[in-house]
């Protein structure tokens, strides 16, 4: 037992800045990707990534790692400020597929190709349901672990392995028959 | 059977992940393979689909922007942080704590200028060599009908021995944030200050004042301190003349619905292209 719990804070909250200032590298590109597939607009999910670390900082005082790693709670800032965003974009203007943004560099064949490729499969991801698509999101996009994921969606990793397979089973059903 | 297979994607995928090729994870579990390949085929085609490197520009002003959030918030700490705290343990003794109190104020004032001195005000003059101006980097910006903020005093700390801080009243003390974003920027002072090599700056805001244009409605705004500080050498030579940018920038906090009003590092500096606006 400490003597002094004044050090201990002080020293679980050094701990902590050290952790999500080391996690920076690792997990900004991760995060802008997650938040791009919501979004579709990638200067906007830079943004919102940088966003997440400064909302994190903000917020240190209250992450206790409950069972819940920091990159995990990173993802769940990230999700609620995608929310935000929707929500005010939402009356804006409309989100739909056609935000997604595509290279300017390609020819504009490979652009209308890859145009299409991205709204057949951005209509096969829509007809997953809601945590179907979150879970392929943060595994495919986060790249967290199915524990991880699990600890953002309040489920074991078990369910998480089994909700992914049934996710990619249904998405590959509908790819397929939408050739 | 199923829990078993369900493991097994779900090793292949953080394979995949962490960038080991399809054909690798397939010949690890021959007996599973044809069963795998085409769900490792859809992640990666769902993974192809969503191409997109976050520029290195943007993650390195978001460093930036993180880094002067975190100095910030040391530095709040550190100004929070009771200089005595033992005494605040003794209940009967604030008496003697208001007299402690006043006797460090009487000191600090009286001996500021041993620990944090500070040289003679520059003058402003029009033909000044140094010229201090205002941006706003674009964020959350568009919110605002108009976003003022007011500036009560600039203040550069000189490098060296001495680290001389040289303190000046802007010209211009109230400049509107809506109408500087981007490389956009206002001049508030210009005058002479002495040459030399400089490596911190500060500006001290007294007031901000924001209107929505959503709602039409003001808003307060927050400030991580009064003093907004950054460091961003520069130098000041003969015969030349210096225009440094002060960028700040408005950001929404989370959800809350509450703004923040911050420096930004990186688009700050003597080095930085604008466009001059007059107020």
């Amino acid at each position: 037992m400490s003597a002094n719990p004044d050090n201990d804070k002080t020293g679980t909250r050094k701990l902590n800045e050290a952790k999500l200032t080391s996690l920076y590298e690792e997990y900004y590109d991760k995060i802008a990707r997650y938040v791009y597939t919501h979004i579709g607009d990638k200067n906007e999910a830079e943004n919102i990534a940088g966003e997440v670390f400064l909302k994190a900082l903000e917020s240190l005082k209250s992450y206790r790692e409950r069972g819940i790693p920091m990159q995990a709670w990173l993802f769940r800032i990230a999700h609620n400020l995608v929310v935000d965003h929707l929500r005010k974009v939402a009356k804006r203007k409309t989100v739909s597929i056609d935000t997604v943004e595509i290279a300017s560099d390609i020819d504009p064949v490979t652009a209308a190709e890859k145009s299409m490729e991205i709204e057949r499969l951005t209509k096969a991801m829509d007809q997953l349901t809601q945590q179907q698509r979150e879970v392929l999101r943060l595994r495919f996009f986060g790249e967290l672990t199915s524990k991880e994921t699990g600890s953002i969606l309040r489920k074991s990793d078990g369910a998480v392995r089994e909700m992914q397979r049934t996710a990619i089973e249904k998405l590959r059903k509908l790819l397929v028959a939408e050739q | 059977m199923m829990n078993e297979f369900d493991r097994i994607l779900d090793e292949c995928v953080d394979r995949i992940n962490r960038g080991e090729d399809l054909g690798t994870c397939l010949a690890d579990y021959p007996e599973y393979a044809q069963q795998l390949q085409p769900l490792l085929q859809v992640m990666l085609e769902t993974k192809d689909a969503y191409p997109f490197e976050p520029s290195a520009s943007g993650k390195r002003t978001s460093r930036q922007r993180f880094n002067t959030a975190f100095e910030a918030l040391a530095r709040t700490r550190e100004e929070k942080r009771p200089l005595f705290p033992w005494v605040f343990g003794w209940s009967r003794a604030w008496v003697a704590v208001a007299v402690v109190l006043l006797v460090a104020l009487i000191g600090y004032f009286g001996l500021r200028p041993m620990f944090f001195p500070i040289g003679p005000s520059p003058q402003p003059s029009p033909e000044g060599n140094f010229v201090f101006l205002i941006s706003d980097d674009v964020n959350a910006i568009s919110d605002f009908q108009s976003l003022s903020i007011s500036i009560s005093k600039i203040g550069l700390q000189a490098e060296g021995e001495t680290s001389q801080w040289i303190e000046f009243a802007p010209e211009v003390e109230v400049v509107n944030l809506t109408l500087l974003q981007g490389d956009k920027a206002q001049e508030i002072w210009r005058g002479d200050v002495p040459e030399g090599q400089y490596i911190k700056v500060f500006i001290y805001v007294s007031n901000v004042s924001g209107i929505l244009e959503e709602t039409g409605r003001s808003i307060s705004v927050k400030l991580p301190s009064n003093k907004l500080q950054i460091s961003k050498p520069f130098s000041v030579t003969s015969g030349s003349v210096v225009n440094f940018v002060y960028d700040v920038t408005i950001v929404e906090a989370g959800k809350s619905g509450q703004y923040i009003l911050k420096p930004q590092v990186g688009e700050s500096g003597a080095d930085r292209s604008f466009e001059k606006i007059d107020g």
